[in-house]
């Protein structure tokens, strides 16, 4: 369908990048939008420019708003001219290709059309696109024959690498529904593995995810019963399956007379620790007393006191030697603070110090002697260690105050870290799932601009950033503000999904890079949509997904 | 490959200067700065309407107002003429030299089905060149040497080769100036003719489509001045003359000196003040052999304008019929055609235009679709 011409004037001449066209005023468009243009070529056959729609104008001949107000007879709001003022719109639109290659600016006067499903896709980089694994689908069009739904597709070598790896998400809490959509990209990635589908037999995934909110992700093997019929077509057209995840295990922080810290009802739980598949995770002094440092994190230690501490009880100097677990540990903490047991390169003043922020921790009950497996109780280490592919873990840290829901995130990357980089003798290489995938929401918390420099674990997912895309360790983060994370760590993120946000936030200098009424969508997208920013997409693309395959707790 | 000029010269036998080329409006206006006749003869002590009461100018708004409310606007067709001059080069024939005048000419005319539906019913365009008669040497009175001249440049690569064709080289008149008269304003005149040739076209084009009638009329932009007796045959005539009964002319600015009543007294105080909506009574006049009901009538309030006649347009319309050419138009008609364009005073083009209170919207929008229509001045003189 032909929708309007190609206008080059002096003042907006068009060019390599972009290009300015007419339409008719009723002519419905979204930024977004894929246009095409007949253009040159080589050859007899014109070649097509697609285009995608930035902005739109609407302008009339009225050159002042003075002349409007004097055309209604001076200020008459009732009155019906014979002839309405001309108006047109002219949309900006921005070059994303040629079929021919051919980027000479587009010429004054050609015509301007909607595309079909294929050169839409051509359009975006997306008819072609290799390892290809759905992130969500896109509408485009807003007239019923003209309207396009259109599978999105990304390479996953650039999502979960070698090609390029981790994804972050931003939006702000509620409406952007983050966590729903690392959720989504899960499962295509569970069905994609499960089934090896385009993939090479050796590569595999496992997932560990963190459950930071309520009990959002604390069944996500069992079925989501609000899902319509309109939500499985979407999944039947995306290629997926609408069956919630398999091969899960959750993990629970211990708490007092074994019932888990967690926002979790007994019933569930129970039914879940009866199935074999749900865990209550325990701290025990020999084996964790080294992940102690990871309550410090975001303890300013601008002299290396702690540091030294640390180092000197992990060492087992002193009173700490042949320690076995943490309430003898706390006793030689308040013997050194109170000067009882002496130390004297340390002073009691920084023991008192180290005293007051491990006890904090300390005296929660999942930090114990020992963990019974016959009920289900497991060492965090050991089930990360022994994760299986395509095996989901969820940790539950929700209940957990702040500084223990650092600690055993710290916790737990510093283990998968560990196994990936081989350091644990009881697996053999070809066991361990190739690519583990980290999902963590409200990444501020760990790896903020605030979050000291010293953080060991900011240090850890500044690694995994870094390096974690050729050692198989992806990171899947989330926040209400990407503005507020580590420039490291979002800089080495591949994939960005913006949901909806604010007006504060696009103004920062993250989204400098993005046309300013695409910055303006930011602010007005619904739940369930996303603009995505990956190196295979020529443009930023606004795709949808469907609502969860789990289930969903209403009070959360 | 010689440009056109130097071809013109060979062919013609005569001798080119290169003189400077440039679009001759810009450096002088040869019309007249008003849109209305001179010499107009008013029929005196005869009412150019049916109602002889109306003696003094009368009240429309209320009439406007109902007719705003009932949606059925009467101005459906809108036609505007324009053209573009240039002076090409000099041309020396047995030591006398002419100008070369060439011009671009637009006519449009557009229809307005709704109004947010405005398009193009009519556009004609062409390109006229203006040479002195005695460029002919032979000037036998049946010779086609200026068709066939124009046929000859069409031919030549220049033209070829961007697709411009030239539409008419017209001969004017050689014959010795007078005082005061220069050989250019000769050449203006024939491409001038042209742009009313086209529009009497349209008008005969349109009637004869049966696209006007009672109940749908064509405006047109400035005097219906062009209306001279073009043919000499009767039959012709009459056809001619009666497709003008749906055909409306407006001028937006006028000799306030040729605003009379049909005693010969002046009427131009009373136009100043006129209040808003107010009409004058119609008045008759004979122009060649045709005769015209003519009035004027207030759009915008004397309070917001900025001269005493802006805010108030000029009104012809043909007398067609012999009652009408004896009664007058029908006073009712009047009315209809007054209330009308009233209606039609928005939008305006205030800030685009001095004369905003003058301009009926319509008409500016078939004057702007015409002006975009023409090549660029620096292209239409290097394609010579």
């Amino acid at each position: 369908m032909i929708i309007g011409k190609v206008a080059a004037t002096q003042k907006a001449p068009t060019t390599i990048d972009e290009f300015y066209f007419w339409t008719h005023k009723d002519v419905i468009l979204s930024p977004f939008d894929v246009i095409k243009v007949a253009h040159i070529s080589k050859g007899p056959k014109p070649s097509t420019t697609f285009g995608v729609v930035e902005s739109i104008s609407h302008i009339t001949d009225a050159d002042s708003y003075l002349n409007s107000y004097i055309s209604n007879d001076f200020g008459d709001a009732d009155l019906q001219p014979n002839t309405q003022r001309i108006a047109l719109n002219y949309v900006k639109a921005k070059v994303v290709g040629n079929t021919a290659n051919i980027y000479t600016p587009v010429q004054h006067g050609s015509q301007v059309s909607l595309a079909n499903k294929q050169e839409v896709a051509q359009a975006l980089g997306l008819h072609n696109v290799k390892n290809p694994l759905a992130c969500g689908y896109l509408e485009m069009y807003a007239g019923e024959e003209e309207k396009i739904q259109l599978k999105v597709n990304i390479n996953s070598k650039f999502l979960i690498g070698p090609e390029g790896a981790h994804l972050n998400i931003s939006g702000i809490s509620g409406l952007a529904a983050k966590t729903s959509y690392a959720m989504f990209l899960f499962k295509a990635l569970q069905q994609k593995f499960l089934n090896n589908i385009g993939e090479r037999k050796e590569e595999s995934v496992a997932f560990v995810l963190f459950n930071v909110k309520g009990r959002d992700l604390l069944a996500i093997d069992e079925p989501n019963v609000d899902l319509t019929e309109k939500d499985e077509a979407i999944y039947e057209m995306l290629g997926l399956d609408p069956e919630p995840f398999e091969n899960v295990k959750y993990f629970y922080p211990y708490g007092h007379h074994g019932t888990p810290t967690s926002y979790a009802s007994k019933i569930d739980l129970d039914a879940q620790i009866d199935q074999n598949k749900g865990f209550k995770y325990k701290y025990v002094y020999e084996y964790d007393k080294e992940s102690l440092e990871l309550f410090f994190a975001n303890i300013d230690d601008s002299t290396g006191t702690m540091d030294s501490i640390l180092n000197y009880i992990i060492t087992e100097q002193g009173g700490f030697r042949g320690l076995r677990n943490w309430k003898e540990f706390s006793k030689e903490l308040v013997d050194l603070s109170n000067g009882t047991s002496m130390n004297n390169e340390i002073k009691v003043v920084s023991w008192r110090k180290f005293k007051r922020v491990a006890n904090k921790a300390i005296n929660h009950p999942m930090f114990a002697a020992r963990a019974d497996k016959t009920k289900n109780e497991v060492r965090l280490e050991e089930a990360i260690t022994h994760i299986q592919k395509n095996e989901v873990l969820v940790v539950d840290i929700a209940k957990l105050s702040e500084d223990m829901q650092s600690f055993v995130f710290g916790n737990v990357i510093r283990n998968i870290y560990d196994l990936k980089l081989g350091d644990s003798p009881e697996r053999d290489a070809d066991e361990i799932p190739s690519k583990i995938i980290i999902f963590v929401d409200e990444l501020n918390k760990y790896a903020s601009n605030d979050v000291p420099k010293a953080s060991p674990i900011l240090k850890q997912i500044i690694d995994i950033t870094e390096r974690g895309r050729s050692l198989g360790i992806i990171l899947f983060s989330a926040e209400q503000f990407k503005s507020d994370i580590h420039n490291r760590v979002k800089g080495n993120c591949s994939t960005h999904a913006y949901g909806r946000t604010n007006a504060i936030e696009v103004s920062k200098s993250d989204y400098r890079f993005v046309p300013q009424v695409y910055k303006n969508m930011m602010s007005r997208l619904k739940q369930g949509e996303y603009i995505i920013e990956n190196p295979i997409f020529r443009s930023l693309l606004n795709i949808k997904f469907p609502k969860p395959v789990y289930k969903q707790y209403k009070n959360g | 490959m010689s440009n056109l000029l130097s071809f013109i010269a060979q062919e013609t036998g005569g001798k080119t200067y290169s003189s400077t080329k440039f679009r001759f409006e810009r450096v002088e206006m040869p019309k007249l700065p008003y849109e209305d006749k001179p010499n107009i003869v008013f029929k005196r002590g005869r009412n150019g309407e049916t109602d002889k009461n109306i003696v003094q100018p009368i009240s429309i708004a209320q009439r406007a107002k109902d007719i705003g409310k009932s949606k059925k606007q009467l101005f459906k067709y809108f036609l505007d003429g324009s053209r573009k001059t240039y002076k090409l080069d000099d041309i020396a024939f047995d030591q006398r030299i002419y100008p070369i005048m060439a011009g671009q000419v637009g006519v449009g005319c557009c229809y307005r089905s709704a109004p947010d539906s405005f398009k193009k019913a009519y556009l004609e365009k062409q390109i006229v060149l203006a040479l002195p008669m005695c460029a002919d040497k032979d000037l036998h009175p049946r010779s086609t040497y200026f068709t066939d001249l124009k046929n000859t440049l069409n031919a030549r690569p220049n033209l070829q080769k961007r697709n411009i064709q030239i539409t008419h080289v017209i001969p004017y008149s050689d014959r010795q100036l007078e005082k005061g008269q220069r050989y250019e304003d000769r050449g203006v005149a024939k491409v001038q003719q042209k742009m009313t040739d086209l529009e009497r076209k349209i008008v005969v084009d349109l009637a004869h489509g049966r696209k006007l009638n009672r109940t749908t009329y064509l405006l047109k932009d400035g005097s219906l001045e062009y209306f001279e007796r073009a043919t000499q045959n009767i039959h012709e005539w009459r056809t001619m003359k009666d497709s003008y009964r749906s055909v409306v002319g407006v001028s937006k600015s006028f000799d306030p000196e040729l605003c009379k009543n049909n005693r010969g007294g002046n009427i131009a105080v009373d136009i100043a003040d006129m209040p808003v909506f107010y009409r004058t009574p119609a008045y008759k006049y004979a122009f060649q052999e045709v005769l015209f009901c003519v009035w004027y009538l207030r759009l915008q309030s004397r309070a917001h304008t900025a001269g005493p006649f802006s805010g108030v347009i000029k009104v012809e319309k043909i007398l067609v019929t012999e009652e009408e050419q004896d009664l007058g138009l029908e006073s009712s008609e009047i009315d209809e055609i007054s209330a009308n364009l009233i209606n039609e005073r928005n939008p305006t083009a205030y800030g685009k235009d001095n004369r905003w209170a003058n301009h009926l919207y319509p008409i500016y929008l078939t004057e702007k679709f015409i002006k975009s229509q023409y090549i660029s001045d620096a292209h239409f003189i290097h394609l010579f």
